[in-house]
């Protein structure tokens, strides 16, 4: 953390007279970031994802917010833990619990609120699954590969304006 | 949420950190207000590990963190028109993702205290390379003075040190904290981490 720079002109100049930082305090702030950008990185792909996503956000999107999410020892066998997640949008509640199976893969259980007959897509780092919810907004993955995953829940039906619009969630870890 | 096969994120050095690199953000604001969904693109990639720290400054688990960092950034857009300067956009970001952060806190979901991360636990690097261990040994010091500040300066310290440099001071006076060691007000958090620091090295030149 030497002071190696001979001078940054325009630094000083931007700040208001009573906040002067002087080349000490400057350097100082390089090493804090330096050394919190080691000890405690931000998850590399984290823009690019967040990139991804506003660059949906034209498309007639709704974008679900994670509300709650809670984990449970499940049954017997006591080690796997059951996740149950909620997301909102505007238009929609998705609730979905994630299970174990035991080869390896979890098995994803949603219902979607006001209940309703949607076609669902779940993206994951494999290949995207598709089905569709019953009457009463419930819907089952049975296998679902671990990693990331995003559920897309598309619009019933094609339709005039207010038919319903593609809700997607943010990526999960399953 | 069990995120953490996080991977080392790029490190800015200070190099990276010109002072025009406000100006430059600023014409990017512009472009993307103008509906640039790549000057956009460029704006979340330059800021993103700016609110990532803010979000864990504030106490948030790794999941959290990435969720608050996702909802501020769609928020801007609805607030992109009110913004045209960027230290007003680098303002805007850090308080809301602040505030945004102590809402997940408040709704009681899981919450490390903001020093869990003990620096002294991270891996040193490979052998052989005496500069890196100097390195090493810097960043510690650096980080045990800043670990006996208030809380409230290593929260100010950690966000100011990733706020693009011409904003430092117009970020730090919205968060309603002062940082710099220089004018008449004693007890800034740069005034009392370089006291520590000294106190701590003495003589060791290792700062400054």
């Amino acid at each position: 953390m030497s002071s190696d720079e001979g001078g940054r002109p325009s630094a000083d100049e931007a700040l208001s007279a009573d906040e002067l930082l002087d080349e000490t305090d400057l350097s100082l702030l390089d090493g804090i970031r330096e050394m919190f950008g080691v000890a405690d990185p931000m998850p590399a792909d984290l823009p690019e994802r967040i990139r991804f996503r506003l660059a949906l956000r034209d498309l007639e999107i709704e974008v679900a917010r994670l509300t709650e999410e809670e984990q449970e020892l499940a049954g017997i066998r006591g080690a796997e833990l059951s996740r149950t997640i909620t997301f909102d949008s505007d238009s929609l509640t998705i609730m979905i619990r994630i299970d174990a199976n035991r080869d390896g893969t979890v098995r994803v259980d949603g219902w979607l609120a006001p209940p309703q007959r949607r076609e669902i897509e779940m993206k994951t780092s494999a290949e995207a699954l598709s089905i569709s919810s019953d009457d009463q907004g419930r819907f089952a993955f049975a296998r679902v590969p671990r990693g990331t995953a995003q559920l897309m829940v598309r619009p019933a039906e094609p339709g005039p304006d207010g038919a319903g619009r593609s809700v997607v969630t943010p990526a999960l870890i399953l | 949420m069990a995120v953490d096969d996080r991977r080392p994120a790029t490190v800015r050095t200070g190099r990276a950190d010109q002072p025009d690199r406000g100006e430059r953000i600023a014409s990017l604001v512009g472009e993307a207000r103008q509906g640039s969904e790549e000057a956009l693109g460029q704006i979340v990639t330059e800021l993103t590990p700016m609110l990532w720290q803010v979000a864990r400054a504030a106490g948030l688990s790794a999941g959290d963190a990435e969720d608050v960092v996702q909802t501020v950034w769609m928020r801007l857009i609805a607030h992109l028109d009110d913004i045209h300067t960027s230290a007003a956009l680098t303002g805007w970001l850090v308080i809301t993702a602040r505030r945004e952060a102590w809402r997940v806190c408040a709704a009681g979901r899981k919450q490390l205290p903001a020093d869990t991360e003990s620096f002294d636990a991270l891996p040193t690097r490979g052998p052989g390379a005496e500069e890196q261990v100097i390195i090493d040994d810097q960043r510690r010091t650096l980080w045990r003075a800043i670990s006996q500040l208030p809380g409230r300066c290593q929260e100010l310290l950690r966000i100011i040190a990733f706020v693009p440099r011409p904003d430092y001071a117009a970020v730090a006076a919205e968060l309603g904290m002062p940082i710099g060691s220089v004018g008449p007000t004693r007890g800034r958090c740069l005034a009392k981490l370089r006291t520590l620091l000294a106190s701590t090295l003495e003589g060791d030149d290792v700062v400054g």
